[in-house]
């Protein structure tokens, strides 16, 4: 059963989304996007289907801030609000039914750049919080972390200093580079404190593209791998009927007498069927290996 | 929370930034700004919006620096919440997180510099309209209550008490048909947009009625002739304006 971090939003089911959540977070310039272009396409590859999301991307309100932020006049609770309904709509309409079915969802960012972002504008951490505790809590978050000295080049010669992104509406005076430094600074500071929080894996993105990608291969392969195989049980286990029909066909007797035993274990142990395989050192995506492990 | 210093972040000493405290519902009573902030709520129906016009032409009669401010007027944030609506896009969540975000832009940029400028901010619903309507749709009670904890309170929320069926049969020859949203119909509680409305509006009065004692809403029996009530509204109007600017001058 997927969790919140309070309490759901109503009419929200939390029993059945057997998809795995995967988020990226980091500040600007970490590289979170080049990854996700890089990630999406070799899940597909190995056959998962892939839902990739991130902030402002809702049908409802992308545009509504994308336009207010074209002006001057976007106070600091306004932006932490439309931000909120912002991620509430793909929630809702995007990443929820995504999980439902099945799907990795990627997203770009999640919650915790949004309160980083409102906590280093000076909202109230407790308010900021309560109002995200709907959001599901992911399988994972990997953060890219990059420390100030190394994001300064990549943004100065990328995209060039941007309002929103060197804290201009929060800090005093004109000097964007000054005001940058000590934004990015400020969310690298919030960052560091969430990650402990929320329990961030930590990813250096100070390497190439490309050796932060293979890190990540590796890690997204770990959440997607060892849990396959334990949904795969669970799901069966609710099933008793259908249990017997399918691993009869791809199993040996004593495997699945295993599975059973070790499912309903899980069960006794935890109370719910989704506690997995894991913790038998069995749980390897392989119904096989479970035979060789015997 | 946020306290100011110097920072270590890897090599780097940097300087975290004290910002104000952000301001909290109940502890900054709208007592503490030259300003005074007047807001009428109640159910679609009541006569609310008659009477704070009533009102405003008074304030302004008598020479106060008068500001009104209406529910889903934000320039920055009214587009969107037009197009869901419009599109039939909002969830409960996301209904009340518009109205929330529409609400932020207009106490940032309007509502609290002019009470600070010593106006008279006249509300058409507040967030007592939000609490009503989004608990109606099942929201948790608490949530919205702390989503709205920016706001300030009002110098007299006016509550416009009126029965169900009194407020239905006002609207129902004044206008020719429910919008969507307005009738619940989201809620999937009735097919027929009247009957949704009348359920609706049913679980939006209780809600009212709870928060009387709640948030010690002023309330105004709206069954009474529209004189006697605006009398009672400049009366208890009046014993707040004691120390309130007088502005010649037009806003």
């Amino acid at each position: 059963m997927r969790k919140t971090y309070g309490k759901p939003l109503p009419g929200m089911k939390l029993a059945d989304l057997s998809g795995k959540l995967i988020v990226l977070e980091g500040t600007d310039g970490a590289g979170r996007t080049t990854q996700i272009n890089l990630l999406k396409p070799w899940l597909e590859e190995q056959g998962h289907a892939v839902l990739d999301t991130g902030m402002t991307r809702s049908p409802l309100a992308g545009e509504g801030i994308r336009r207010a932020k074209e002006g001057n006049n976007l106070g600091r609770v306004t932006q932490s609000l439309f931000y909120a309904t912002d991620f509430v709509d793909r929630l809702e309409n995007e990443i929820v039914p995504a999980l439902r079915a099945g799907f990795v969802v990627l997203t770009d960012r999640y919650i915790y750049s949004l309160m980083a972002r409102a906590i280093v504008r000076g909202m109230d951490t407790a308010w900021i919080r309560s109002i995200y505790g709907m959001a599901l809590v992911p399988d994972a978050v990997f953060y890219l972390r990059l420390g100030l000295d190394a994001l300064i080049p990549r943004v100065i010669f990328s995209r060039g200093f941007d309002y929103w992104e060197s804290g201009m509406d929060v800090f005093p005076g004109h000097d964007m580079y000054e005001n940058f430094r000590t934004y990015q600074a400020a969310l690298l500071a919030e960052f560091d404190r969430l990650s402990a929080e929320f329990n961030f894996e930590i990813v250096d993105a100070s390497k190439d593209a490309e050796a932060v990608f293979s890190e990540l291969q590796g890690k997204v392969g770990r959440v997607l791998g060892g849990d396959s195989r334990k949904e795969y049980v669970a799901k069966k286990y609710e099933r008793p009927f259908e249990i017997v029909g399918d691993l009869w066909r791809e199993t040996n007797v004593s495997e699945l007498e295993m599975l059973l035993r070790s499912a309903a274990a899980h069960v006794a142990i935890y109370g719910y069927a989704d506690a997995g395989m894991n913790g038998n050192g069995n749980g390897n995506g392989s119904g096989h290996r479970v035979a060789q492990a015997k | 929370m946020n306290t100011a210093g110097n920072m270590r972040i890897g090599p780097f000493e940097v300087f975290y930034p004290t910002m104000q405290p952000f301001e909290r519902p109940r502890t900054n009573g709208g007592q503490q700004f030259p300003g005074k902030l007047f807001v009428v709520e109640g159910i679609d129906g009541s006569g609310k919006s008659t009477q704070l016009s009533l009102l405003h032409k008074w304030l302004e009669s008598r020479g106060y620096g008068v500001v009104f401010s209406t529910w889903n007027s934000s320039p920055l944030v009214k587009d969107t919440t037009k197009l869901g609506k419009k599109k039939k896009m909002l969830t409960p969540a996301t209904f009340s997180l518009i109205h929330a975000t529409d609400f932020a832009d207009r106490i940032e940029r309007s509502i609290l510099p002019l009470l600070k400028a010593g106006a008279v901010v006249l509300c058409d619903r507040y967030i007592y309209t939000a609490f009503a309507r989004d608990v109606a749709r099942g929201m948790d009670n608490k949530w919205v209550r702390e989503l709205y904890g920016f706001a300030m309170k009002p110098t007299v929320a006016f509550y416009f008490r009126v029965p169900l069926e009194t407020a239905i049969g006002r609207l129902v020859t004044a206008r020719d048909g429910f919008k969507f949203y307005e009738a619940g119909l989201d809620l999937g509680l009735s097919d027929d947009a009247t009957e949704s409305f009348r359920l609706f509006q049913g679980r939006i009065l209780a809600e009212y009625e709870k928060m009387i004692p709640e948030f010690g809403l002023t309330v105004i029996d709206a069954t009474l002739p529209v004189e006697v009530q605006q009398a009672q509204v400049r009366q208890i109007a009046k014993t707040h304006l004691d120390r309130a600017k007088e502005l010649r001058i037009r806003p």
